[in-house]
């Protein structure tokens, strides 16, 4: 447990040191720099003050507009964040596994299976920091300017690391396999912009295909892809105040997490270095 | 108890094509004593890299066993009295060579509560006191073997593993690193070099191995190596060069111009017979030496009769 603590912390310092986790948390910086900018150019008393409402209806139509704004905003933050998070943490297994780094990490009194929780803790603990204060900036901006203090939009952070690590697990699969950090990164893209969003839709799909073969493929990409475009759902869901109605995709993609998370280390075992 | 140890030791790797099979370490026994200075030799592809790495985790076996001082390999745990520095090491360039130190030292778990005199003792040993706060990424070659080897020790290991460890360094910091080692003996660390400059093993290893080809062919102290039991130089005071001549019916010898005779023999008995005949001819011997070839020399010979086999 000392090693894959050890190991993780490494990997933050990685992170840090390599300008990942400082580009990342400048990109958050940034976008709560945007909403600020915005949220002061926008007067909720002025914009009370020209309209017909009631002063009693004040308070929950303000709840309203700040429960819109969340809902608004958790979509492209969910995408955003998770597009950053693949970035930030796609070359953490292929730099490990350079020729000269690799030998002195697996010289180490550490197990391999210890090294890849360790990478995996390690991404993790960084993309949560960053989403963290991201999200929690966002929560407190509309908190401030609109005096609602509904925390469920703080659900965005659990749900957005949870979509990432499903994802990450795969990343340090491709990782392991090719060393090919800008491999890792297509390919998780690939499944986050495209193949999750039409498996999503897969009931719809095959009812307007005829091909038993293509049916039964979609099937099969359905269960080994994560699921993140209706982990994206859910996060919407939860940031209205919608509670969770199926735990499916959370399961499928915690045990296409674990896995993959096997298969790392079954092969990373048996390699050569 | 043996500092390493291996039996029937083999790796055979996948070639290009499937059928391929290339055989990089053929069945090796070797039992390295604890306190010792080893040097493991041969041409590139001999298999001493893959030995290196299969004892230390880096390689799986394909078959046969090796244990570091007494455990098993495959128990992670031994790499704790490890210290290892790889061929062409890569550490993070990020970090200065104190962060360096401080973060792997971690990661074998060194538990030291005064980290950072240690690292100040051993960037002194190695000559980087005056850079611990550079970035390495600064660094020359050289600089960078020496704080490899800084990262190899700083946990006090039982065995130290160095491949190839004055790659870069120039003839000061050599001779530096050999007195480290040396030093590092003398405190009954074992000491595994893997390394092409042969002058530079033979002036410090006790013992040697000779690989070719993943086979192991030649194994034993330096001196016994490189000391032929075949040819004596003897050194003699003046003689008239005909009283020795009547003796190349019965003896293989030549002469040189300060009266040194190099003799080739078959036994002792042989050598005793030729002294007795020198003995007899008035002739006053000064020394007799066996003759010894240079680490080199042997080498390419047991190399080269290897390969004619």
């Amino acid at each position: 447990m000392k090693n894959i603590y050890s190991i993780s912390l490494y990997t933050l310092r990685e992170a840090l040191s390599r300008k990942v986790f400082i580009t990342f948390f400048a990109v958050s910086t940034f976008v709560l720099l945007i909403f600020t900018l915005l949220f002061s150019t926008i007067s909720v008393e002025g914009f009370f003050s020209v309209s017909t409402v009631r002063p009693e209806s004040t308070n929950s139509l303000l709840a309203n507009v700040a429960g819109a704004l969340k809902t608004m905003i958790v979509i492209p933050l969910y995408g955003g964040g998770l597009f950053l998070s693949i970035f930030s943490a796609a070359s953490f297994i292929p730099n490990m596994l350079e020729k000269g780094s690799v030998d002195l990490m697996l010289s180490f009194p550490v197990s391999r299976r210890e090294i890849i929780l360790g990478k995996f803790f390690g991404g993790i603990l960084m993309v949560l920091v960053n989403i963290a204060y991201l999200v929690l900036g966002i929560w407190l901006l509309i908190g401030i300017k609109f005096g609602n203090w509904d925390s469920s939009f703080l659900f965005a952070i659990p749900t957005i690391v949870f979509a990432f690590s499903s994802l990450y697990g795969m990343i340090i699969l491709i990782g392991i396999l090719t060393q090919n950090s800008v491999l890792s990164m297509m390919i998780s893209y690939l499944i986050f912009f495209i193949f999750s969003p039409i498996l999503s839709a897969k009931d719809s799909i095959s009812s307007f295909i005829n091909n038993g073969v293509v049916t039964f493929i979609i099937d099969v990409m359905h269960f080994i892809v994560p699921k993140t475009s209706e982990l994206g759902s859910i996060t919407a869901n939860l940031a209205a105040g919608v509670s969770i109605s199926d735990i499916e995709p959370f399961a499928t993609s915690l045990i296409i997490l674990i896995l993959n998370l096997v298969l790392s280390i079954i092969i990373f075992n048996k390699k050569d270095y | 108890m043996y500092a390493i140890e291996s039996s029937g030791l083999t790796k055979i790797y996948n070639g290009k094509r499937r059928t391929q099979k290339i055989t990089a370490l053929n069945s090796l026994d070797l039992q390295i004593d604890n306190g010792i200075i080893y040097g493991l030799l041969g041409p590139n592809g001999a298999g001493k890299t893959t030995f290196v790495k299969i004892i230390l985790g880096i390689v799986n076996p394909t078959s046969g066993s090796a244990k570091l001082l007494g455990k098993n390999i495959t128990d992670h745990e031994v790499r704790n009295k490890i210290g290892f520095l790889p061929e062409n090491h890569k550490f993070p360039h990020y970090l200065s060579a104190e962060e360096v130190l401080k973060y792997f030292a971690k990661l074998r778990r060194f538990d030291s509560k005064n980290i950072n005199s240690e690292i100040e003792k051993v960037l002194d040993k190695v000559k980087l006191s005056k850079w611990k706060k550079t970035k390495i990424k600064k660094f020359s070659k050289g600089m960078l073997q020496r704080l490899g080897l800084a990262n190899a020790i700083i946990t006090n290991p039982e065995i130290l593993f160095l491949d190839e460890p004055t790659d870069g360094v120039d003839p000061i910091g050599r001779k530096e690193i050999k007195d480290l080692l040396l030093e590092l003996k003398q405190n009954g660390k074992t000491v595994f070099i893997n390394s092409h400059l042969l002058s530079e093993v033979e002036s410090i290893s006790d013992r040697v191995a000779i690989l070719n080809k993943g086979n192991l062919i030649r194994e034993g102290k330096v001196d016994d190596l490189i000391t032929s039991k075949k040819n004596y130089i003897i050194s003699c005071s003046e003689f008239i060069e005909d009283n020795i001549e009547i003796l190349r019916a019965n003896f293989q010898f030549t002469v040189n111009e300060n009266f040194q005779i190099n003799l080739k023999v078959d036994s002792t008995a042989e050598l005793n017979s030729f002294m007795d005949k020198l003995r007899q001819h008035q002739i006053i011997i000064n020394s007799i030496n066996q003759q010894k070839s240079s680490l080199e020399d042997y080498f390419i010979k047991a190399i080269g009769d290897s390969d004619k086999i």
